[in-house]
């Protein structure tokens, strides 16, 4: 191994994440669940528009947990990311299934 | 990453990615929780599908308490906060530590399956039951299913904790703790579907 | 990219390794090669009993108003058939092939996960054995391969039949999830320095992309048959309409997973083909970029495409027609597949072998079950062709002349490398023309049998209404096709009198692929030393330039081995006393049986394999 590319290796991997990014990725999750939680107690929105917030809210937590705490968007992750994805697509199929072909 | 050789000799911070075997356990994880979000997905579906046979039992709308759901979605949460740390503090090589966050996140779970156990047996009285409904049968094998999987997590992170006890933080043992914090993460993201599926969605109607 | 193993154990080696002979050496391996041989003996036992459920269903239908099986026991039959089938024959031989050839294939020493690979057959196998042993307890399932509710629920299918029918598919079910994550992993991970995804063999990406579908179809699966079981054993209601279920619901989750399924069954076949024809076409494939790119295609179709199989439910013009469209379009990359194929073989310096004629006459066989899909395509169309013997003789000729038809190719063409024997090629070409002409007596006529209206599943039907003589026809094709699996049997079981290890690396002569690059059979370890790819056709390659032997991509040392276990095979038998539990209401044998996996899987966490070294030659201890 070349020894510059050793040194600048050592000095990245040496560089160890701090908790500062998780703990911003709780405190996100955290208010995106009030938010969710808020919409639904006060009432009076609407159906339509609560279920559209607490879609997008539970999107954004999800993802941010998956990105930042699973390291999804660390390098190294392409299949992880791909599988990910690959599941939500035929998970996304059975609900369409379920919300338009199923009746009685 | 592959193991890249310090000259002093010290171990590299990310043992779990340090040895093939390490890598393979962990793609493999990735690829298993994959399939998850189609059993969770396909579970998600049918309850979506079932969700308003309420037939005579008690609605969603008078059934769930949301206080009591927002303290079980806290619990999840600061647990996989905890879990994220005890990660940190592996690559730290601080094995207290980690001992210390896996507890944490072990006795956390244990408070959310006691609560969800309080909360099923309270429903089960209101006439709430896998046998009452359509909605009734899909929201304990979706609920339940989740929790199973919680009450498995913490089993496993139970059985990890108790080898760290006597057996050396190395590259067969990272692994391992790796991959079980990358499932309780994952069993946190289910929960915010369920949340907002399940116990939102239902009390929105 | 990609590296070689480092031992992940200590720096002292364990010098003594655990090692069985004899059947506990069976019941312990974790060696990708005896997994394949494991897989294809539990494959060629189910496919034998699969075989004479056919056969005797086409006795029942020799003639009208026949009564050699009565009503019940023919739905036990055609239920059993189908399953056994497309579950536990079909699935095994693929694993079987993907075990054998994959790791050889990509330069690797094992796949990614050994253990899982061992518990995946054994989980396989005891949910296949639990599932046939509801013929001795007093009733197959009778609902069909497909279990349709509200047949399959309680209200119509009282018996434990059923209940079997879950718990043994369940169980086999988390061996087929382990087997695809295994080659999954193994693929992306495991393979040898240069060894690029597009210089992989064909056989591997097949692979690689059907062990894809396994990871997204079988957990929808796993949950119908929990659904099911929730119903049927604990008063559940998905299915259930009185109570709020839903039986639309159960055809949706089983087609996700179904459609993929076959998919599963034949990309492999399609990998198959797109190795033996070059071999003895003596030319290289044709078209490889566009043959992974239309794999890629099919899979992500067929996941689009599943409620072709609902067309009469009532989902509607819209979902009809996309469906019906989405169905169609698979015929255009395995379009481009049929004429890479052909275009592989114009030019090339063609050999006649046993392996060959299977390969030659799967492209035609194929491409009828093929038409009559694009058919069955046309929801309007569909509307006359539904449940009626039409279906049956379309996915008979995608299913037997597919995947059948390759595995039988597949078998002469890697039996050397598997068992280190040649099949004999007389013996071999007598099977395939009895089987191939008993296949088209069989099944040709079932389209017309169809068209007149003739009812699929019906165990018996009346006379004169011009079905008589086609199930004539079918049935002594079914007897024929028998007799040629016979023949093939025979094969087997003789090619095991000749001497093992005198065969070349390289029997045919003309491999491409660096499976031919090892010992026919290769030693416990494959490589002696992981090997450098230079190119696509890797080992065709290295011939060409004038060498004898792959170029090593790492130095002579010590190989490092993992452990041979019993735990693999205990887990699937606490899963199987689980399954038992279940089907009997038992909770004490559940609970026992649970208890028992759990506790291996403990034992798996707190005993650390460390696995043994093996020194090849040269190699100082």
């Amino acid at each position: 191994m070349a020894g510059n590319q050793t040194v600048t290796n050592e000095a990245k991997h040496h560089k160890l994440e701090g908790p500062q990014k998780h703990i911003i990725v709780y405190i996100l999750s955290l208010a995106l669940t009030i938010i969710a939680f808020a919409a639904v107690a006060a009432g009076g929105l609407g159906d339509t528009f609560t279920y559209t917030i607490l879609v997008i809210m539970a999107i954004i937590q999800a993802f941010s947990q998956m990105a930042f705490w699973m390291h999804m968007k660390d390098r190294g992750h392409l299949f992880p990311t791909i599988a990910i994805i690959s599941g939500v697509v035929v998970a996304f199929l059975m609900v369409v299934l379920a919300i338009y072909w199923c009746w009685w | 990453m592959s193991a890249h050789q310090h000259a002093e000799g010290h171990l590299p911070h990310e043992l779990e990615k340090a040895t093939l075997e390490g890598r393979n356990k962990i793609l493999g994880f990735w690829i298993f929780l994959g399939a998850e979000v189609v059993l969770f997905g396909t579970l998600f579906g049918s309850y979506i599908a079932l969700r308003h046979q309420v037939l005579d039992g008690p609605p969603p709308e008078h059934l769930f308490q949301l206080p009591m759901v927002f303290l079980m979605t806290l619990i999840l949460l600061t647990s996989s906060l905890f879990s994220v740390f005890a990660v940190q503090a592996m690559h730290r090589q601080k094995v207290k530590v980690l001992i210390g966050w896996l507890i944490g996140t072990v006795l956390l779970g244990l408070s959310f399956l006691g609560l969800e156990i309080y909360e099923f047996v309270h429903y089960v009285h209101e006439g709430h039951k896998v046998s009452a409904s359509a909605f009734g049968t899909s929201f304990y094998t979706l609920v339940g299913f989740h929790g199973a999987h919680v009450a498995f997590g913490v089993l496993w992170i139970s059985l990890l904790t108790f080898q760290l006890f006597y057996k050396k933080l190395d590259t067969i043992m990272a692994p391992k703790i790796y991959i079980s914090m990358l499932y309780w993460h994952f069993i946190d993201v289910v929960w915010v579907f369920i949340f907002t599926v399940v116990y939102l969605m239902g009390k929105v109607g | 990219m990609t590296t070689h193993a480092i031992p992940a154990s200590h720096a002292h080696a364990h010098a003594k390794a655990k090692r069985y002979t004899g059947i506990m050496d069976w019941l312990t391996t974790v060696d990708h090669k005896k997994i394949a041989i494991l897989y294809l003996l539990a494959g060629l036992l189910f496919f034998v009993i699969g075989g004479i459920e056919a056969i005797l269903i086409r006795i029942q239908l020799i003639k009208p108003l026949n009564n050699f099986l009565d009503a019940q026991t023919f739905n036990e039959m055609l239920t059993m058939h189908g399953t056994t089938m497309i579950f536990l024959a079909a699935m095994p031989f693929v694993f079987a092939f993907m075990n054998a050839v994959i790791p050889l294939q990509i330069g690797a020493r094992d796949v990614a996960y050994p253990f899982l690979n061992a518990l995946g057959f054994w989980t396989f196998f005891f949910g296949a054995v639990l599932l046939n042993i509801s013929w001795f307890t007093g009733g197959a399932p009778d609902a069909g391969w497909t279990s349709y509710v509200p047949l399959a629920s309680n209200t119509y299918s009282a018996g434990e039949g059923v209940d079997y029918y879950v718990m043994g598919l369940q169980i086999s079910g988390i061996g087929s999830l382990l087997g695809g994550i295994n080659f999954v992993a193994t693929i992306i991970n495991m393979r040898a320095p240069g060894m690029s995804f597009m210089r992989l063999p064909l056989f591997t990406w097949a692979s690689f992309i059907a062990c894809v579908l396994i990871v997204f179809a079988f957990p929808a699966l796993t949950v119908g048959l929990v659904a099911l079981m929730f119903d049927r054993l604990f008063m559940g209601n998905f299915f259930d309409v009185a109570d709020g279920g839903n039986t639309i619901l159960w055809e949706h989750i089983f087609w996700i997973f179904g459609h993929p399924e076959v998919y599963i069954l034949i990309l492999p076949a399609f990998g198959i083909l797109s190795e033996i024809l070059p071999v003895f076409a003596r030319k290289r494939l044709f078209g490889y970029s566009s043959m992974v790119f239309a794999l890629v295609l099919i899979a992500f179709l067929g996941f689009m495409v599943w409620a072709h199989h609902m067309f009469t439910t009532g989902l509607g013009p819209v979902a009809n027609a996309l469906f019906s469209i989405g169905t169609m379009l698979i015929a255009v990359p395995t379009g481009i597949k049929v004429f890479n194929w052909l275009f592989t073989l114009w030019g090339g310096s063609i050999k006649i072998t046993a392996a060959s004629l299977y390969a030659i006459a799967f492209i035609p066989t194929f491409v009828l079950g093929g038409v009559t899909g694009v058919m069955l395509a046309s929801a309007p169309a569909d509307y006359q062709y539904h449940d009626t013997y039409f279906v049956v003789g379309h996915f008979h000729y995608v299913i037997v002349g597919g995947i059948v038809l390759a595995v039988y190719g597949g078998l002469h063409f890697w039996w050397p490398k598997m068992f280190g024997r040649m099949l004999n090629e007389t013996l071999g070409k007598i099977t395939f023309w009895t089987f191939y002409i008993g296949f088209h007596l069989t099944f040709f006529v079932h389209h017309f049998l169809g068209l007149l209206g003739m009812p699929r599943r019906v165990y018996t039907f009346l006379p004169n209404q011009g079905f008589d003589l086609m199930n004539l026809i079918s049935t002594i094709g079914a007897i024929l096709m028998g007799v040629g699996t016979l023949i093939l049997a025979i094969n087997m079981l003789l090619s095991f009198r000749q001497p093992k290890g005198q065969l070349p690396n390289d029997p045919w002569g003309d491999g491409r692929s660096m499976e031919w690059a090892l010992p026919s059979p290769p030693p416990e370890y494959n490589w002696k030393q992981i090997p450098l790819v230079r190119g696509s056709d890797a080992w065709w390659k290295e011939k060409m330039e004038g060498n004898t032997e792959m170029q090593p991509a790492e130095p002579l040392g010590p190989i490092h081995m993992p452990s041979p276990s019993i735990l693999p095979f205990l887990m699937s038998v606490g899963f199987f006393v689980a399954g038992f539990g279940f089907i009997y209401h038992l909770n004490w044998l559940t609970i026992a049986g649970l208890l028992f996996v759990l506790l291996c899987m403990a034992i798996r966490s707190l005993k650390d394999d460390h696995g043994y070294h093996i020194y090849p030659e040269g190699v100082k201890e």
